[in-house]
């Protein structure tokens, strides 16, 4: 069983009291969860609290365990180094500088 | 029957969270803030959160951000602490050309008095020693930082709940009507009334002005972000493309593409984000990526932000802007002097959404 001291989150240590807390206070699915209190959010994004964080949901509202919406799970699923990802590409299309939007000649008066 | 407030501000975002906390300091009851989902569910829980004023433009916008960016410290010490830190603020540039435009940008802001310095090459590499060498130069100004957002609008929505505010959450709006002088929302939860009216719906700012029949020229601007592991603090200032957060972990991103509401995170700028990263802070290869994210920006068809009262509708008032990080504690500031004093201590007509009539 489940206790207000119970870590539901080891990553970020995060108890069952202080996931019942934002719960109480309007948080309704996961991702309420994780931006107050940031369960969810360590290495392990979420694999190991996501179902005992539905289970405080269920028992603080209730609410049937098939109809918590399950967390939005992100790329990469598991940490992979910078590098991995990198193309070493220094051209940019999508990604820009903040010095490429500033033009001072314009609109400064 | 529907219930009764005297304000009713629709979005509980960074924009619409400050509003209501600002008013509450000074009126405390028949306040309600409504929202679709919960609040850090839009916009201002998938953001970068740097509090920015140096390279915006034109000047005076410069300007407004930075009242907004010396509000914070006070702000910190009314709703308690939202991880606020000045850091400094570095932009750097790889080619050498680009030290005039930079020197031009230094020039125009000392006339408003933001004081901009342009570095060298040796003066980035002594303020951020892991910076990559081949840097030309940079901008920098002391006024930068950042902020957490998640603290930042918990902070907001529970001063604002002490204070007498109602939210209702996981109850979208679904129309908007005038009844007399009173607005009508209808929503998914019930029907409520209220006297005055606070569109505040970031993205979303265009279908909510519809259901009033006002035209919200707001925009969808999608960025991806990328987040290491925590790593030992090693990055000192805000770097326009990353920042070190108090965890340790590292916020890579700054993207733009149109993309709707779409909300996925794409390979391809992802891999951008990797090389711009890299090609920043070449020690950061190294570093394990936890998660990626991408978030909607709410960008206003000319850039600059929306706000003040809707022109042609009483008592109907707007707030949608890009940079809501950095505005959120003046804009809050300015609505509840618009709205309790039908002045502002700060002029903000050119903000007025009459601009696009
Ligand atoms: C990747 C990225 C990086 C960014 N970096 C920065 C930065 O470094 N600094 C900075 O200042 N800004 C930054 N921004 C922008 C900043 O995050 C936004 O300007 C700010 O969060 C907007 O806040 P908001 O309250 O207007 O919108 P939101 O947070 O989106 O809030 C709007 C709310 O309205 C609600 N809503 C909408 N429609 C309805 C309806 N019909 N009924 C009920 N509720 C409704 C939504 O649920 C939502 O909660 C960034 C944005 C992105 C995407």
């Amino acid at each position: 069983m489940l206790d207000q001291a119970t870590i539901i989150c080891r990553c970020e240590e995060i108890s069952y009291e202080e996931v019942a807390e934002v719960i109480r206070y309007g948080a309704r699915t996961f991702d309420d969860v994780k931006r107050l209190t940031r369960c969810g959010m360590g290495p392990c994004q979420a694999k190991i609290c996501m179902s005992l964080v539905a289970q405080v949901i269920h028992a603080e509202t209730g609410r049937a365990l098939p109809e918590i919406p399950l967390p939005r799970m992100r790329m990469p699923l598991s940490p992979i180094k910078l590098e991995t990802l990198a193309t070493n590409r220094t051209s940019f299309s999508a990604v820009k500088s903040v010095l490429d939007e500033v033009e001072p000649e314009e609109g400064m008066r | 029957m529907e219930t009764s407030y005297e304000t009713i501000i629709i979005g509980g975002g960074v924009v619409g969270s400050s509003i209501a906390y600002h008013l509450s300091e000074r009126y405390k009851e028949g306040l309600l803030v409504i929202d679709k989902k919960f609040p850090m569910s839009g916009t201002s829980g998938s953001t970068q959160a740097w509090v920015w004023v140096h390279s915006k433009t034109p000047a005076w916008y410069a300007e407004f951000s930075m009242y907004s960016a010396e509000l914070y410290p006070y702000l910190a010490k009314k709703i308690g602490d939202v991880e606020y830190k000045r850091t400094g603020g570095l932009s750097p540039f790889f080619r050498e050309q680009e030290r005039e435009k930079a020197k031009r940008l230094a020039e125009e802001y000392g006339k408003i008095g933001i004081q901009i310095d342009v570095l060298s090459r040796e003066e980035v590499l002594a303020k951020e020693p892991f910076f990559n060498p081949r840097v030309a130069g940079a901008t920098f100004s002391l006024l930068d930082g950042n902020v957490n957002p998640f603290r930042l609008i918990d902070m907001y929505m529970r001063t604002a709940k002490k204070n007498g505010v109602h939210y209702s959450t996981y109850n979208r709006v679904t129309d908007i009507r005038r009844r007399n002088d009173m607005f009508i929302v209808v929503s998914e939860k019930g029907t409520y009334a209220s006297k005055r009216l606070i569109l505040a719906a970031g993205p979303w700012s265009r279908e909510l002005g519809k259901l009033i029949g006002i035209n919200i020229p707001i925009n969808q601007v999608r960025g991806q972000i990328l987040v290491t592991e925590p790593l030992k603090p090693f990055l000192r200032y805000t770097i326009s493309g990353l920042r070190q957060a108090n965890n340790g972990e590292v916020l890579i991103g700054y993207s733009m593409e149109q993309a709707g509401f779409d909300r996925s995170t794409t390979l391809d700028v992802i891999q951008e984000t990797a090389n711009l990263a890299i090609h920043y802070v070449p020690a950061l290869k190294k570093a394990k990526i936890v998660r990626a994210f991408s978030g909607i920006r709410a960008m206003p068809e000319d850039g600059l932000p929306i706000l003040g009262k809707v022109p042609g509708i009483d008592n109907l008032y707007v707030a949608a802007t890009h940079s809501g990080v950095t505005l959120s504690p003046l804009i809050g500031t300015l609505l509840a002097e618009l709205l309790l004093d039908g002045e502002t201590s700060l002029p903000i007509e050119r903000y007025s959404l009459s601009r696009f009539a």
